[in-house]
């Protein structure tokens, strides 16, 4: 899976393409929480060329946003393609995780 | 005319996924499977097999999973053999999917996601092995049946 980094306004913003999975979770978990120790407060994370994810990949999304909230961060998450949402919403993740359209909506949310 | 049977054996490592997707990949679309449902499957699989590599053996020894993929009569049929301790995932709670972000825990997830996306999981202990068998109809995948949460 690449991930592509970009900051906008003081928003880390995280790109994924491929597959978000036990073999690659541990990488993006490891770049979110440096980000996290780094004092970031405010993440978008999007979803747009992500192929696939599973469990794992889950895991680290609810982590992030779990030492977001302590922190009185926040983290938005946009732009996933209809199967990718599914696994979410199978999950019960889309009750409490912010899940927008698009990375305007997910950009206007700060 | 594409077989309507393949298996392969995986070595017990993750790395090991990504032939997973693959060989899965090249049997969905020699079939003429849809995108969604060769991602459904792929997801059910993973999480099966991953929850295998991590709970099911006691020893620091190499281990094969054997994966059987056919498609009946608008059924895919997928089995599962490992030689791990013995392990029911059919029997692990579902965790509670109505929780807040606090009380949310993760265990039992993955199970709970591959028992959604097919239509049939069983398990049997046979000869000391695991047999998972997982059955799809491909024909209601099409029709966005209606998920039942818990």
């Amino acid at each position: 899976m690449e991930i592509i980094e970009e900051n906008q306004s003081g928003i880390n913003i995280y790109k994924l393409n491929g597959r978000l999975d036990s073999n690659t979770s541990q990488g993006f978990e490891k770049k979110i929480f440096q980000a996290i120790d780094d004092g970031s407060k405010s993440m978008i994370i999007d979803f747009k060329n992500l192929d696939y994810i599973s469990s794992a990949g889950l895991r680290v999304i609810l982590k992030a946003t779990k030492a977001l909230k302590r922190e009185d961060g926040k983290i938005m998450l946009c732009d996933m393609q209809d199967y990718v949402k599914e696994v979410f919403e199978i999950a019960g993740f889309d009750s409490f995780l912010p899940i927008v359209g698009s990375m305007d909506d997910a950009l206007n949310a700060f | 005319m594409a077989k309507n049977k393949v298996s392969f054996k995986l070595k017990s490592n993750l790395s090991e996924l990504d032939a997973l997707c693959q060989k899965l990949e090249k049997f969905g679309q020699s079939k003429g499977l849809s995108k969604k449902c060769i991602f459904e499957a792929n997801l059910a699989l993973d999480e099966l097999f991953t929850n295998i590599i991590s709970y099911g053996f006691d020893d620091k020894n190499d281990h094969t999973i054997s994966i059987t993929i056919s498609l009946q009569n608008d059924e895919l049929v997928f089995s599962i053999e490992d030689d791990g301790v013995p392990f029911n995932p059919t029997k692990v709670e579902t965790p509670d999917l109505e929780c807040t972000i606090e009380e949310c825990r993760i265990g039992g997830l993955g199970i709970h996601l591959a028992k959604n996306l097919m239509d049939e999981v069983c398990y049997q202990r046979c000869n000391d092995k695991n047999i998972l068998t997982l059955r799809k109809n491909i024909k209601e995948t099409e029709t966005q049946k209606k998920r039942v949460k818990g």
